[in-house]
Order: structure tokens, then C-alpha cells, then sequence
């Protein structure tokens, strides 16, 4: 059959044909395949010299193995044998071998089947060296001298009577050396005790024993072994040795050891890759997916999906078909984002790529999906463009603001005109302090508009958030009905940050407002939380520059109505609101938006309708103090008459905080002990008109008794304004303000009042 | 008399402006852009300027700079309705490059008026 070693194969198994053939090919793939389903075809068939090796499944032919063998020595076949029998006794595989047979395959396993291919010879040359040896001596003795494994026929005094030559060769010793010598001398006292003794003792018994083991021998170092053990028997039907066949698979047990860590690595790789990886058949049905695509999908177990069509998941209907067909192209495809339906009926978007997996006949087989979750991505180009957004709409404000100023600037100096030219008894002067009185209200919508789009610069001093936060939520719950609770966890950092107290309050205030009116009327819990998170994780979570190594998060999550992600778009947009009219002035979070940018902050907005909305405040902190700092208050000294004690107590702390020195009067007759006083005595009063302590008329009353000029500044609520219209008259009130007031406001107005 | 530089380039504002100065007995002459307003100061008569920031052709942070480098003595108000360039307030960085006193828009004109009687001692 020329130089190409052949191997016939003679089964009437199909699964066994197709194995043999696959595992042929793979280890030798010179071989020459051919191929029988029964011993009359085979004997039919012009063999000439015959097969180098057949490998005959004696399991399902019909002649038996005894007349196969005639029938080749009768047909002049010189071929070397190899039998696949099930289960039999060593004494009938000693029989076979003395007819001839070089190897016999018992039971027929796929793991056998690769050990007897492993001693199968497969260069030609060694054929025929065989073959002339077959010639010259017993031919059975050379097979079994020539076989791969070792053998040896042992007694019952675990004696060796006789060995093969890869025995001798693989111990590095003669025959002689090892006949006649009992096992526990060549493989070492505790080696048979432990793993050859029971087993011997349990093939006298009857039964063929088929083990592996790791030996550790004098002789052969540390080496994995497969034993069996065959009975032999006598003719009465006594066992009166075995045949045992020692096979060293050490390299089978490591390119094993390796295939598995490979293929455990590949597991691991597959299981923790965070990307969603999913199997599909060739139609969309899923068989497989990895944790990451579960995680994705929102699923909790591979199960619940396996078995659906992927196609499910698709929200555009149809699309996956679109890809199918796009897919038989037989490269990796990426079809960029595709929106998604998640287990529990989320909308997601991924990034998908997929390709077809073939057989070998190029058929497809498999599709293999690869998912990359771009929510983030989205989340983020979405955000890029509200940002975006608000930036133009903030330009475009501010200004208009600032043209609007120069109109308002222009009306108020014309009504101080006219005042000053109607007699006091006049009764238009009424009219001109209401244009007045609307010109400071308009004054304070451009402010708001101003502060939105950041062309408001605030005075910033170290603040301890926790107070500004604990008096936001005092102030709250004066004002809650029974409906809503207030669930504060606030941890205290002892960290400050960069601001204005008052403008917080305003940040607080408005966020805690918000909440309220989304809970209405219904019963429901504000939770409010401040944490520290650190720069990585804060620039995670804002995607933009960070400034300060840590950030403080404030965290007020409501249990109201929630919104739609259309609203959570635009809620930061001045004039956007969805509350009814008169409601709201649709302000409230632009200015909110405004002063947290100003302060490198920002505030992060999550919602889901009727569960609830989370806005989280990040704000820097603070590097510390500025010891160097001049405080711009210089120890001036402030009598302040307060009014509601949450906000007076914000005022205090941000006064307190620029430098000024603020004293307080606990009733009348102490606030004019300080008036009047030498050494204590005021450099200023500011007088918070909502005061409980002092009303107006006590202090025209104090002011006109005593007659002492320390400059007054106002601080009014913004709806009643004209309600101090006596007390502005008198002459002392220097300053007028409108709530809310910031820091920079007061400062400027304690400046003017001064000079 | 005293006389102001009234720098602004809002018209009905200016007009305002002028009509109180007028009133107060101040002789006054007006610009209705930086560069004009570097046109009509004058170092020998001119006691004080009034100036608007944001206006086109030179704003008024340069005429601050301009006129207090010519003569460093005159008093200069400035005046914006806001506005912000990088970190501060235009008006912050306006006192920073000289200007003695800074209001901010809307204003009330007698607060103007005050102040500038006390900075050309004429209360």
C-alpha cells in the first residue's frame, strides 16, 4: 500500500466510526482511512498485502473473533490487529494475543480508544520492523514486547512471572532483574500497600479492575499510571494469575491537565467578562449567556431565558431579522446600538456585534452575540447636550437680564425723580412706590436669571454643610403637614466646603420644596443622606473635571409622583416647570443649577414616575481654610434683630463666618441698652422683618425715642414689600433687601450703609 | 462745579442719568461707548466718571484703566447690570483696576447721588 500508513476500520457503529476517524486524523493525520461496515465486505474487498493496522469492533460481527482471524491468515492478510471487545477476562485477551491480535480495546470508551490510537505504531518503518520481527520469533511474544503499555502476568504471591520488554525498557532493567521479584520490591513497600495490593486481591476475586493512580516509585519517579488487572484463569476455572497491563499516561494526564485549566481559564474569562456574551442556534434561539449579559438583561437566572428567541428582546420588531440576514457573511458584524427590553421590561441600549459560527461543513450553526451595555454612554451624550442646552439658554438670559437691568435702572431712577418732586402729600406718591415696588420685584427675577446662567459671582467663605443642611431640614418640618416625614441620615464629615451659606439654604430649600409638592397630598417620606465620595468616584459619577479629592454628596430622594425622562431633561431649564400656574415661577431649579455649577458642583437627577425622584448635590471640598484670607466683615459689629430662626440662624453663620461680629438683643429693653450703650454699642442693625422679637412700630418707636442714626438694613419678604413703607421713611433703613438674601448682597449693603 | 463723565450706552438710561446729575447742579458731558468716552475726557475738567462696563467699542473696564493712567486722582463709579468675565464679576474686577465705588443695576439713583456728593465733598 506504498509509503502511507492505512488503517481499516471495521464497525457497524456510526458514532464509533465518526470518533475514530476524527481522532485518527487529529493525532496522525498521514494515516489512510478506510472503512468497513461488515467482515464480507471487507473480505470482498481487494486487500493485496491488506491494511497496515485494522481496527475491527468485534462487538457486532457475526463470525466471531477466532474465524476472522482464520479467515485473514487464509486471505494471507499480515496486518496488525486491534479488537474492540466489551468486557473480558484476561485470560481470553491472552488467547487473543497469542493468535495474533497486537492490541485489544476493552471496554470500548472514548477514553480507551485514545490510549490504544496512543500505542498504535504510526510511522511506517516501525510497521515494518515489526513485521520482520513477527518473521523471526513468537509472534505473539513480539506483540506484546512491542505494545506500548507494560505487561506482566502476576501470581498470587503478587510475584512477577513474566514482563514484556517496555517493562524492562521503561524500569531501565533486564528481564531477569524483575521475574521472580514481588510487586512492593520494585514499586516500593508503601506505594502497593496503599494503591496496587486491594486491587490485586480484588482481580483474584474474579473481577477485572481498571484504576488510575499517581505512583511515586524508586523506579519511575513520579508518574500517572492506568492499570488493569485481567483474571487469568486455568482450565478448571481457577485463577491462578492476572494479566496486568500498566500504561503510563503522565503526558496524556498533563496535555489533560492543560486542556482543562484552558478550558477553566476560558470558563472564568467567559463568566466575569463584562461584556454580555450570549449563544444563540441559528435562528435566534438562545442556549447560552454569560454573567455580564444576564446582569444586562436584568436576569436573574440563565435558565429563565434559555430557550426564547432572542428576537424578544428586540424593541424595534423585525430589526433582529435585519441582522440575521446581514449576518451570513462570515466575519464578526457590529451593529452598533440597538435598544433592548431587559427581563423585567426595562428599555436599554447596547452596542451588539455578532458572527456566525459554522460547522465544518460550512453550514451555520451557532450565532455568537457580544452585548456592550452603552447606557452609561447615552446617559452621559444625553447629559453633554442638556448641558449644552442650558449653557445657550443660560447666555441668551443673561443677556437679556442684563439688558432688562439697564431698563429697570432707568425706570426706578425716574420713580426717585418724581418722588422727590411730589409734595408728601401728593396721592400719586402711593403709585410711584408701587412701580417701585415692582421694579425690586423684577430686580429679583434677573437676579434668579442671573444666578442661572452663572454671571452672578458669589461670595464664598468655608461653610460646615451639615448646619446649613440640619437648619434646611428644621426649616422644612416647621412647615410639613403630618403627611410627609423627613428621614435624615447625615453623617458628619467635619469636612467644609466653599459657599455661601444663605445661597445652600436656597439650593436646600428649593430641592426640599420640590419634593413636598411630588408627594402632594399623599403620604410619603423624604429621605435625606450626606456622604463623602472621593474623586475617582465622583469623577465616575459627573464625567467631568473634578477639583478637590473629595465631594460631598447630599442626597434628597422623595417618594412622590416621580417624572418622565422627557421632564428630567428640561427641569433645569428656567421657565420649565410643570406645576399649574401661580405655583411656581419655573425658577426654582435653574437657580439651583446655577449656584452649584458656580461652585464646581452638580446635581444629578434619577426619577422613575409614581416611585420617586433622587437629586444628589455634589459639592468640592474645601483644601481647608484660607488663614491668609482678609475676612471681608473686619469685626464689624452687627445687632441683629432675627426673624424666622432657621434662616437668621444661616444669616448668623454666614456673617459670622466673613468676619463680622453679630450680636443679639433678647427683648426690647435690651436692644436699646445696646443702642445706646458706649462700648457696645451697634455698627449697624439688620432687622429681619418676619421678626417675632420687634415689629415695626417698636422700632420707629425705639429709633424716634432714642434718636440715634445707626444705619438699619431691611430684610423683607419679597410679598410684602410695602408693608415697611413708614419705617423706609423715617430715614434710617440705609439698605433694603428682599429675601432670599445672598452673603454678597448683605456685604454690599452693609457697605453702603457705612459710608 | 463739578463736572461728570456719564459713560453709558443705554440711551433712556444715560438720559436718566443726566437729568439727575443736572438736577444736583453738576455740569456733565456724555459718551455713549468706551471709545468716545476716551474722546471727551478731559484730565483738567473732568472730576468724575460714571461708567457702564458691557457697551461696544472699548468696554468700560479699559476706559477705567485708560483714564485712571492719565490721571490717577479722578474718582470713577462704575455701573453694570451684570455680567461675569472667568472668575469675578465684572464689577469686582472694575474696582480692582480702579474704580472707587461700584453699583449694580438696577439701582436707586439717590444712593448714587449720596455717594457722589461724598466723593466730591459737596454733601
Amino acid at each position: 500500500m506504498g509509503n502511507t500508513l492505512s488503517i481499516a476500520i471495521l464497525t457497524q457503529d456510526n458514532g464509533l466510526l465518526s470518533k475514530l476517524k476524527s481522532l485518527i486524523r487529529e493525532s496522525m493525520p498521514s494515516v489512510k482511512i478506510i472503512y468497513f461496515d461488515s467482515e464480507s465486505d471487507f473480505f470482498s474487498a481487494d486487500l493485496k498485502e491488506g491494511p497496515d493496522i485494522i481496527l475491527s469492533d468485534q462487538r457486532n460481527l457475526l463470525s466471531g473473533w477466532k474465524s476472522f482471524i482464520e479467515e485473514l491468515k487464509d486471505q494471507k492478510v499480515n496486518s496488525f490487529i486491534v479488537f474492540f471487545v466489551d468486557e473480558c477476562s484476561g485470560g481470553k485477551i491472552v488467547e487473543m494475543m497469542k493468535e495474533g491480535v497486537y492490541d485489544i480495546l476493552t471496554p470500548v470508551t472514548l477514553n480507551r480508544i485514545l490510549t490504544v490510537l496512543h500505542r498504535l505504531p504510526v510511522q511506517k518503518e516501525e510497521m515494518d520492523n515489526l513485521r520482520y520481527l513477527a518473521k523471526e520469533k513468537n509472534f505473539g511474544d513480539h506483540i506484546a514486547n512491542n505494545s506500548r503499555s507494560m505487561l506482566s502476568i502476576i501470581n498470587k504471591d503478587y510475584v512477577y512471572e513474566k514482563v514484556n520488554a517496555t517493562f524492562c525498557t521503561a524500569q531501565s532493567i533486564n528481564t531477569d532483574a524483575i521475574i521472580g521479584k514481588s510487586l512492593d520490591e520494585i514499586w516500593g513497600r508503601e506505594t502497593f500497600e496503599l494503591k496496587i495490593k486491594q486491587n490485586i486481591d480484588l482481580c483474584f476475586q474474579g473481577n477485572i479492575v481498571r484504576y488510575e493512580a499517581n505512583f511515586d516509585t524508586p523506579f519511575f519517579g513520579n508518574r500517572y499510571f492506568e492499570v488493569v488487572f485481567r483474571p487469568i484463569m486455568t482450565e478448571d476455572g481457577q485463577i491462578s494469575h492476572l494479566l496486568a497491563e500498566t500504561f503510563d499516561i503522565t503526558e496524556l494526564k498533563h496535555s489533560q491537565k492543560i486542556v482543562n485549566d484552558m478550558e477553566e481559564e476560558f470558563k472564568r474569562l467567559e463568566t466575569n467578562l463584562p461584556i454580555g456574551f450570549l449563544r444563540c442556534d441559528k435562528h435566534g434561539v438562545i442556549i447560552h449567556a454569560n454573567r455580564a449579559f444576564l446582569k444586562i438583561m436584568e436576569c436573574e437566572d440563565e435558565a429563565l431565558i434559555a430557550g426564547l428567541g432572542i428576537q424578544e428582546f428586540y424593541v424595534e420588531k423585525g430589526l433582529f431579522e435585519i441582522h440575521l440576514s446581514q449576518l451570513l457573511y462570515p466575519s464578526v458584524r457590529t451593529f452598533g446600538r440597538v435598544a433592548f427590553y431587559t427581563c423585567i421590561g426595562n428599555e436599554i441600549a447596547c452596542r451588539v456585534s455578532a458572527f456566525i459560527v459554522t460547522d465544518k461543513s460550512g453550514q451555520p450553526s451557532f450565532i455568537d452575540f457580544a452585548f456592550e451595555d452603552s447606557s452609561r454612554e447615552l446617559m452621559l451624550e444625553n447629559r453633554l447636550l442638556q448641558a449644552q442646552k442650558l449653557e445657550t439658554i443660560g447666555a441668551l438670559a443673561g443677556g437679556l437680564a442684563h439688558d432688562f437691568n439697564n431698563v429697570m435702572a432707568t425706570i426706578f431712577g425716574y420713580s426717585e425723580l418724581l418722588m422727590e418732586e411730589l409734595p408728601a402729600t401728593s396721592s400719586l406718591l402711593d403709585s410711584v412706590i408701587k412701580i417701585q415696588s415692582a421694579v425690586t420685584k423684577a430686580k429679583s427675577i434677573t437676579d434668579q436669571i442671573l444666578t442661572f446662567s452663572r454671571q452672578v459671582d458669589q461670595e464664598k467663605i468655608p461653610v460646615d454643610i451639615v448646619t446649613v443642611l440640619n437648619e434646611t431640614i428644621g426649616f422644612v418640618n416647621s412647615g410639613l403637614k403630618e403627611n410627609i416625614k423627613i428621614n435624615s441620615e447625615i453623617i458628619n464629615p467635619n469636612l467644609l466646603i466653599n459657599a455661601d451659606p444663605t445661597q445652600l439654604f436656597r439650593v436646600f430649600l428649593n430641592l426640599f420644596s420640590n419634593a413636598v409638592q411630588a408627594i402632594g397630598e399623599n403620604t410619603g417620606i423624604i429621605n435625606v443622606r450626606l456622604f463623602v465620595v472621593s474623586a475617582g468616584e465622583a469623577r465616575y459619577d459627573l464625567n467631568k473635571d473634578i477639583v478637590a479629592d473629595e465631594y460631598i454628596v447630599v442626597s434628597i430622594e422623595d417618594t412622590g409622583e416621580g417624572m418622565e425622562d422627557s421632564v428630567i431633561d428640561r427641569i433645569f431649564e428656567p421657565y420649565y416647570t410643570t406645576k399649574e400656574t401661580g405655583k411656581g415661577t419655573g425658577l426654582g431649579l435653574s437657580v439651583v443649577h446655577g449656584i452649584i455649577a458656580e461652585l464646581d458642583g452638580a446635581v444629578l437627577v434619577t426619577s422613575k414616575k409614581n416611585v420617586g425622584s433622587k437629586f444628589n448635590v455634589y459639592l468640592p471640598v474645601s483644601a481647608g481654610p484660607d488663614i491668609n484670607a482678609e475676612k471681608i466683615g473686619m469685626g464689624r459689629r452687627l445687632l441683629f434683630i432675627t426673624g424666622n430662626r432657621y434662616e437668621s440662624r444661616i444669616l448668623s453663620l454666614a456673617l459670622e463666618n466673613s468676619g463680622y461680629k453679630v450680636i443679639y438683643a433678647s427683648d426690647l429693653n435690651g436692644f436699646i441698652k445696646l443702642l445706646s450703650s458706649r462700648e457696645d454699642q451697634p455698627d449697624l442693625v439688620i432687622y429681619m422683618e418676619d421678626s417675632e422679637q420687634m415689629s415695626h412700630a417698636d422700632l420707629i418707636n425705639i429709633y424716634t425715642a432714642i434718636k440715634i442714626e445707626i444705619p438699619i438694613i431691611l430684610i423683607s419678604d419679597r410679598n410684602q414689600l410695602q408693608a415697611a413703607e413708614k419705617l423706609v421713611n423715617l430715614g434710617y433703613v440705609k439698605q433694603r433687601l428682599t429675601k432670599p438674601v445672598s452673603l454678597r448682597e448683605i456685604h454690599n449693603a452693609i457697605q453702603l450703609s457705612l459710608t | 462745579m463739578s463736572c461728570i463723565l456719564l459713560v453709558e450706552d443705554d440711551h433712556d438710561l444715560r438720559e436718566m442719568l443726566r437729568t439727575s446729575l443736572i438736577k444736583r447742579k453738576f455740569t456733565v458731558s456724555e459718551a455713549s461707548n468706551g471709545k468716545e468716552a476716551l474722546l471727551r475726557f478731559k484730565p483738567s475738567m473732568t472730576d468724575l466718571v460714571i461708567t457702564d462696563i458691557i457697551m461696544p467699542d472699548e468696554d468700560g473696564l479699559k476706559v477705567i484703566m485708560k483714564i485712571k493712567e492719565i490721571k490717577p486722582a479722578i474718582k470713577i463709579i462704575a455701573i453694570s447690570g451684570g455680567g461675569k468675565a472667568g472668575p469675578g464679576n465684572y464689577l469686582d474686577l472694575a474696582k480692582v483696576l480702579g474704580a472707587d465705588e461700584i453699583f449694580s443695576k438696577p439701582f436707586s439713583i439717590n444712593d448714587l447721588l449720596k455717594k457722589i456728593e461724598i466723593m466730591l465733598g459737596t454733601d
